[in-house]
């Protein structure tokens, strides 16, 4: 029965962590602990990591972490089966966000599956589709070569640009805090909230940023209701369904929602495409020489450097690949790996431009496939545009060993360049 | 407003109202309509909002709008007509009022 998002209700689907916490139907050869998120040889190289699991590991095994245990799924083929059918594996009580029990909501849309799903979507989709988002292209070209300005200044000054503070973190927070009608003042308070709740991977942390972003959203839609303007926050704070206003829980659900999946996403990606191009001069040459295929670079880009996964529950008994899965398990697709599946992507780790078209799973696919996935393009695009125009070459600062921040969204902790 | 016509694999009709502007995907989405997933939401990447523009409506609809949309009908579920497009890629017009769209069985 779909969940009646109105009045919310925690899941009461029990919390399985750890090796004694294993199910009986799941085959003891099926268990394993890849440390996928935390485990020092994932932090070295994570996307490394995640092309060599089609080596060592099964294509779906039973992943038993301290974090949660879950069916992991690697095979391009089997995350377009589980992402495509929703009514197996669902996106109720799939997202591991610690949430107040007593003063409990859902992450809307996301853990909404059809048929409701798509009704709150609509409410935001016009400003995210490839059109909408058209209408930023302009002041995201202009924010970009604001923060270029100060990266050149850097430089100058100090001999080196330290990417992620300078570009990758302010670019799309700058562009989601736009869209979302907040203020721009608030930028890096929200990024350290979203870094807490993201990659601090421990609850007690987690939950007190929950709260910190849930006090300050709590106030913001109160005032887009008393004066609406024409930002997604209030757009959302005045929207319907079916008919009736949203309930407060939606509305907060819906916003606390956006600003989790906005702020984190874009921002791992680009550091990590930065990181790479700084280490492969002849690939920023070919970007720059070939203009005309931006959007090919872009799409391959994504693929080769995907940054997060997507969880479900399932709702029935299933098997893949005979392996036999129950309902109330869950699973998780681990996208970056899909993403290096050789089956599909042959040579996976090797960026080409020019692979044949195949769906790439950086944005997930199926009803809950990501609804910034034309933001995200657009700000990469605009990116790499502005950037190579102006800083064409440029390395990682010499001596710096790059390192991976834990937790469920992968990017380098720290990018120092040097041109 | 225009009014777009989606005759299901089963031949169950829906007609509604699309604004002039909007895509023939995004048409069925918004308003609950069978047949067209859009997984990507229009940006050229997944091919799963596959439709048969009628044959009575292909030559002011036309064929494929880009090099990509080609390339991407290539990779759809069901059979590749001369008729087939990608929805998301049909921009909905005054000039197109009436227009019929048939969906396919399936997206995937």
């Amino acid at each position: 029965m779909p969940i009646d998002a109105a009045n919310p209700v925690p899941p009461t689907l029990p919390r399985r962590a750890g090796p004694d916490q294993v199910p009986d139907h799941v085959a003891p050869e099926l268990v394993r602990s890849a440390g996928i998120t935390f485990a020092p040889d994932f932090l070295k190289a994570p996307h490394d990591f995640m092309a060599g699991l089609h080596d060592s590991f099964p294509p779906i095994w039973y992943d038993v972490s301290p974090f949660q245990n879950a069916w992991n799924a690697i095979k391009h083929e089997d995350a377009l089966f589980v992402l495509r059918n929703p009514e197996i594996f669902s996106n109720e009580g799939a997202t591991p966000f610690p949430r107040d029990p007593d003063d409990y909501f859902y992450f809307i849309p996301i853990e909404i599956d059809p048929p409701h799903h798509r009704k709150y979507r609509n409410i935001v989709d016009p400003m995210l589709s490839p059109k909408g988002v058209l209408a930023l292209e302009e002041r995201i070209r202009k924010l970009a070569n604001d923060l270029i300005d100060e990266a050149i200044e850097d430089v100058k000054s100090k001999g080196e640009c330290e990417y992620t503070t300078a570009f990758g973190r302010p670019l799309p927070v700058s562009v989601f805090l736009d869209i979302m009608g907040l203020p721009q003042s608030m930028r890096d308070t929200f990024v350290d909230w979203a870094v807490n709740l993201l990659h601090s991977n421990d609850r007690a942390i987690m939950a007190q940023a929950m709260k910190s972003i849930s006090d300050y959203l709590k106030q913001a839609i109160a005032e887009k209701k008393a004066t609406p303007d024409d930002g997604v926050v209030s757009r959302i704070a005045h929207a319907e369904f079916d008919g009736r206003p949203l309930s407060d829980k939606e509305v907060f659900g819906f916003v606390v929602f956006l600003f989790i999946a906005g702020l984190d996403t874009v921002f791992a990606t680009l550091n990590n495409v930065w990181m790479y191009l700084a280490e492969h001069p002849e690939k920023r040459q070919e970007i720059i020489d070939r203009p005309q295929d931006i959007d090919k670079v872009v799409e391959e880009l994504l693929r080769r450097w995907s940054v997060t996964f997507s969880g479900r529950v399932l709702a029935q008994d299933c098997e893949m690949r005979g392996v036999q899965m129950k309902a109330g398990d869950r699973i998780t697709c681990v996208l970056p790996a899909c993403n290096f599946d050789p089956e599909v992507f042959p040579d996976p780790l090797e960026v080409d431009f020019d692979r044949p078209r195949k769906t790439i799973l950086a944005f997930t696919v199926g009803v809950h496939s990501c609804m910034g996935a034309h933001l995200a393009r657009l700000e990469v695009k605009i990116a790499l545009q502005e950037w190579l125009k102006r800083i064409p070459a440029f390395r990682i600062k010499p001596g710096y060993e790059v390192e991976y921040r834990p937790g469920g969204v992968v990017g380098p902790e720290y990018l120092p360049l040097v041109w | 407003m225009p009014k777009v016509t989606y005759v299901a694999h089963d031949g169950t009709e829906a007609q509604v109202d699309v604004p002039a502007g909007e895509n023939v995907m995004r048409g069925a989405l918004y308003n609950g309509v069978e047949g067209i997933v859009g997984e990507c939401g229009g940006g050229l990447s997944c091919a799963t909002c596959h439709c048969y523009v009628d044959e009575s409506w292909i030559d002011r609809v036309g064929g494929p709008s880009s090099v990509t949309e080609s390339e991407l009908l290539e990779s759809v579920a069901t059979e590749l007509k001369a008729t087939s497009r990608l929805s998301c890629q049909i921009e909905v017009t005054d000039a197109l009022d009436g227009l019929v769209i048939h969906t396919p069985e399936t997206q995937y």
